[in-house]
């Protein structure tokens, strides 16, 4: 290889973009071309890196396809920090097969590892875990081995087994430090504060206190009807109902389940979900309507009964009703408690869930991206939200380390 | 022109520690080889790194009887082999787009990477006295009996070939398994071609055919 070109990757793995742009900075062959996108990458210029990466893959020549393909893993990398969804997977996946038949294993697994680190963000836990499964046996870097583990973090996790999410990450903290990226490290410690952290709160019998993951994942054997509201349904075991879609009964069945064993009077019952300040007779109307729609869903796991001055929830064969809320319940908690499922929602099909304007969405979308608590990914019509993933993949980047050595 | 698959006799390392092999040469007893931060002198009976240098080693490596020439970012460094001291420098002719480096008959032989090139330099100044075209990238160069010999690398193919210094025209040609890097190349002055092995940080020495005709 070139002699500048190894100087100024050799800045790169160093961790010195700066030094390797010096040495390149004014060279547009594809060797410097990738070099210096890499490098505009690490300095966070993540656009400008894009643009490079592209120009490379294409200068270098139509015989040196192992070049290429690191170029493709680089371009996807950075697609998939800036949650550039859209970017073509197929693309990536040839490339991975170039690496592979090549024998750059590294850079591979780097792609395979971009794959699942793409679907775990889409919520496709199960494919993420085939598209690990995939990458073999061969003995990883450190660096790749912590993203590896994320990831599995990361499905466990979103599948709240904590016990496997905890060990992922005990691995992942010990591939860190032998990779010797603090930024790596940094990712874990995070990861690992998901798992510390109070991720919702139980109220029951008028009382609350903060759940951990593992907690959380405890109520999914418990007896106790369980009403929760990150996934708005409500369930004992395996028996779920979901009322995702109907927010309308999800909010009387909450009221209900959070006064029990108290019955909840007519006022209270219409000023929550209805959102009226005085309740008249349509709205009395409506909400036997809706008390009978409930009524209806549960029907497997409770009954809801009248009573004097309103409604009482009766469950069927347990003695504990338990609400499993956000830590903290805020502003634009409803678009939340919807995008906390993990998958990407269209804000039409968040306004269809919510029963209110697209428009309306739209605004609380936006408010909440700027507070960092949502994002997106896509253009137009493609545009998708979701709340910040789990731990599962790091956000920064790692790019094909050896991309220029051959 | 000849064309055969290369024997490898012999493959020194990889060594622990090194990422890769960036230039090759040989002083008669030890085979040096750059690799980024270091010159290593390896004994080629047992295999072992005898000694290194501390000093930049980006490129191609050569030993003209006294001193190590080595490529380092856009220059040339030439140090003494004993002490591994850096006693001068000149500028690369490629301008950091050098790979390979050779000494022969008083001058260096200079590969220049993407361009295909092989330039003859003054090992004093760096003035290019003349310039070889190939039509392959060149990872390493080296003469011997007369014989200017270049490694390539291009696409996923390596070969180490012997050209016509005049014309450029590839003469004999050995081919290199698929995947397998020449990013160097030093002849023992026998029948044995040292080859650097790239990111798989090793050293091949491939077998020089003998010549059927003088050239």
């Amino acid at each position: 290889m070139e002699s500048l070109i190894t100087a100024a990757a050799r800045a790169l793995e160093a961790g010195d973009p700066l030094g390797a742009l010096n040495r390149v900075a004014l060279r547009n062959d594809a060797p410097s071309l990738a070099l210096r996108g890499i490098a505009m990458a690490q300095l966070g210029d993540l656009a400008k890196a894009k643009v490079l990466l592209r120009n490379a893959a294409r200068a270098f020549g139509p015989r040196e396809a192992v070049a290429r393909a690191r170029c493709v893993v680089a371009e996807a990398e950075i697609a998939l920090v800036s949650r550039d969804l859209s970017w073509p997977v197929k693309t990536l996946a040839a490339a991975r097969a170039t690496l592979e038949k090549h024998g750059d294993l590294a850079n591979a697994a780097h792609a395979g590892h971009i794959e699942a680190r793409r679907l775990l963000l889409l919520g496709r836990a199960d494919e993420a875990e085939r598209t690990l499964a995939e990458i073999g046996t061969s003995p990883l870097l450190p660096a790749s081995q912590v993203v590896r583990e994320l990831v599995i973090a990361g499905i466990a996790i979103r599948r709240l087994r904590t016990k496997d999410a905890r060990a992922a990450l005990d691995r992942a903290a010990r591939a860190a430090r032998q990779a010797k990226i603090p930024a790596l490290s940094a990712e874990v410690d995070s990861a690992n504060l998901v798992l510390d952290t109070p991720t919702a709160r139980l109220i029951a019998r008028g009382s609350e206190h903060p759940l951990l993951l593992g907690e959380v994942e405890k109520l999914a054997t418990s007896a106790a009807l369980v009403v929760d509201t990150f996934h708005h349904s409500v369930r004992k075991q395996d028996v779920v109902v979901s009322l995702g879609t109907r927010p309308v009964l999800f909010a009387l069945a909450r009221i209900l389940a959070q006064a029990w064993p108290a019955d909840v009077s007519r006022e209270a019952l219409i000023a929550g979900p209805f959102q009226a300040k005085n309740a008249d007779e349509s709205h009395r109307a409506r909400l036997r309507v809706e008390i009978g729609r409930l009524r209806t869903q549960l029907k497997p796991l409770a009954d809801i009964s009248a009573t004097k001055q309103g409604f009482v929830l009766a469950p069927r064969k347990t003695r504990d009703v338990l609400v499993l809320a956000r830590p903290v319940e805020e502003k634009h908690a409803d678009v939340l408690a919807l995008l906390s499922d993990g998958e990407p929602w269209s804000s039409s099909a968040l306004a269809l869930a919510l029963g209110t304007s697209a428009r309306t969405v739209q605004r609380s979308l936006e408010e909440l991206a700027r507070s960092n608590k949502v994002q997106s990914f896509g253009q137009g019509r493609a545009r998708r939200w979701m709340t910040p993933p789990v731990p599962g993949f790091p956000t920064g980047l790692l790019l094909p380390g050896p991309i220029l050595k051959t | 022109m000849k064309r055969s698959a290369a024997e490898i006799v012999r493959e020194y390392g990889p060594f622990e520690g090194v990422k890769a092999v960036h230039g090759v040469s040989y002083d008669g007893t030890h085979v040096w080889f750059a690799s980024g931060d270091k010159l290593n002198a390896v004994d080629p009976a047992s295999g072992e790194i005898a000694r290194s240098i501390d000093v930049a080693a980006h490129a191609g490596t050569a030993f003209d009887g006294r001193h190590l020439f080595q490529i380092a970012e856009d220059r040339i460094q030439k140090i003494d082999a004993a002490t591994g001291k850096v006693l001068t420098s000149i500028p690369a002719p490629g301008g950091g787009g050098d790979s390979g480096l050779a000494w022969a008959e008083g001058s260096l032989w200079v590969g220049q990477y993407r361009e295909r090139k092989i330039h003859q330099i003054d090992p004093a100044t760096g003035k290019v006295l003349r310039t070889i075209e190939s039509n392959r990238f060149v990872t390493g160069v080296t003469w011997v009996d007369g014989e200017l010999w270049h490694g390539t690398w291009e696409g996923d193919d390596s070969d180490v070939r012997r050209i016509d210094p005049d014309t450029g025209r590839v003469l004999e040609q050995l081919d290199l398994p698929a995947g397998t890097m020449v990013s160097g190349l030093e002849s023992d002055g026998g029948d044995r071609l040292f080859c650097g092995g790239g990111d798989r940080g090793n050293v091949r020495a491939v077998r020089r055919p003998r010549r059927t005709a003088p050239r």
